[in-house]
């Protein structure tokens, strides 16, 4: 079952300046922290400015993955790459707010689209000011 | 003293079969002695209690049915009662989508934790069917905002946020600020506006719109050039 679980990987799609991540599975605790290394991992390997967390299809986030995202988008932050979670369900919103996990610092889209415009803002700015300083 | 009494066997099972009939629910049977002597007060007081107890038991099952029929009324209002809450709930968060962009919650009454449940769905709902990505949510029609309404209010603004919505508070009567410093609820967290037009204003300059006026008076000021 372990075994069976852990063969399980979630794909990390880079396109590119960003990396995109769709959830489609349910999430367990396991997975989630092996997808949290995974990312973090591949910001390092390939040097992306922003990933893009697709949680569209879930229908339940706990606080643990609640935690686990919210986390995710600082460590992210540590290493310069911008983390926009997108399509987030009004069932999961609701629930996140009553548990009091309001996610601060962790920026939402409501679809990929807009998702990526976001980063195109976000990162773009920034290696605008980044080439300006360079002159 | 002897005393007289004639089929005196016969008698005593007849008042038996009475007796047990009776109890058994049959109230029409009678003694009705026919012969004089020391057993005929008896029967005929047993004459007179079966009676008795007829009336009372008659005037019982009125007040019975009576009671029965008020607690009917009752109910009915009562299911009516519930009816017209359903619908009051559902009507009164209607969420409009105003402009490109832009949806439009207003709040009239009192918000309790059920109301402001189910305009957090809707609102939320239609932020995902629409992909409007600014909600302005107006309370001028609330008529006071206590540290539950406010809670409620900072929660609907967070799930919007976490759907990448952004959500501005509109109709702040200077009452309302004033209660809301006093009770020391921090909105800082939360972009109001003093009027419904502030908050549009805002809402077209942030998704990148222009405001129709704008439109015109550059329109105008073209045309003079022309």
């Amino acid at each position: 079952m372990t075994e069976f679980l852990s063969e399980k990987r979630i794909p990390i799609i880079k396109m590119r300046d960003y990396l995109v991540v769709s959830i489609q599975v349910d999430m367990h605790d396991r997975l989630a922290l092996e997808l949290q290394a995974q990312i973090l991992e591949e910001v390092s390997q390939t040097g992306a400015k922003g990933v893009l967390i697709d949680i569209s299809v879930l229908e339940m986030v706990d606080s643990f993955i609640g935690r686990m995202l919210s986390g995710m988008a600082s460590m992210a932050a540590i290493m310069d790459a911008f983390v926009v979670i997108v399509g987030m369900q009004p069932a999961v919103a609701i629930t996140l707010v009553e548990l009091g996990l309001e996610m601060p610092g962790v920026e939402t889209a409501l679809n990929m689209e807009k998702g990526i415009e976001m980063l195109e803002k976000r990162v773009g700015t920034k290696s605008q000011k980044n080439s300006k300083q360079l002159q | 003293m002897t005393l007289k009494i004639t089929n005196l066997k016969e008698r005593v099972e007849k008042v038996e079969d009475i007796l047990s009939s009776v109890a058994a629910g049959d109230m029409t049977a009678r003694i009705n002695p026919d012969i004089e002597d020391d057993l005929t007060g008896v029967e005929s007081a047993i004459d007179l209690l079966i009676n008795d107890l007829t009336e009372e038991l008659e005037e019982r099952k009125k007040a019975q049915d009576e009671l029965e029929n008020k607690l009917k009324t009752i109910q009915n209002q009562q299911e009516t009662i519930r009816k017209q809450q359903e619908d009051m709930l559902e009507l009164s968060s209607p969420v409009t989508k105003v402009w490109e962009n832009i949806l439009m919650l207003p709040v009239i009454g009192t918000l309790d934790s059920q109301r402001t449940q189910i305009m957090m769905e809707n609102l939320l709902e239609n932020i995902v069917s629409t992909g409007c990505t600014i909600a302005i949510l107006d309370i001028t029609g609330v008529p006071t905002v206590d540290t539950q309404v406010a809670n409620h209010l900072i929660k609907t603004v967070t799930a919007a946020r976490l759907l990448g919505a952004e959500c501005i508070i509109s109709g702040i009567r200077p009452a309302i600020a004033q209660t809301i410093v006093h009770l020391g609820i921090d909105l800082s967290s939360v972009n109001t506006k003093g009027t419904l037009q502030d908050a549009m204003r805002y809402a077209f300059r942030s998704s990148g719109q222009k405001m129709p006026d704008e439109i015109d008076t550059q329109d105008n000021w073209i045309g003079e050039l022309k």
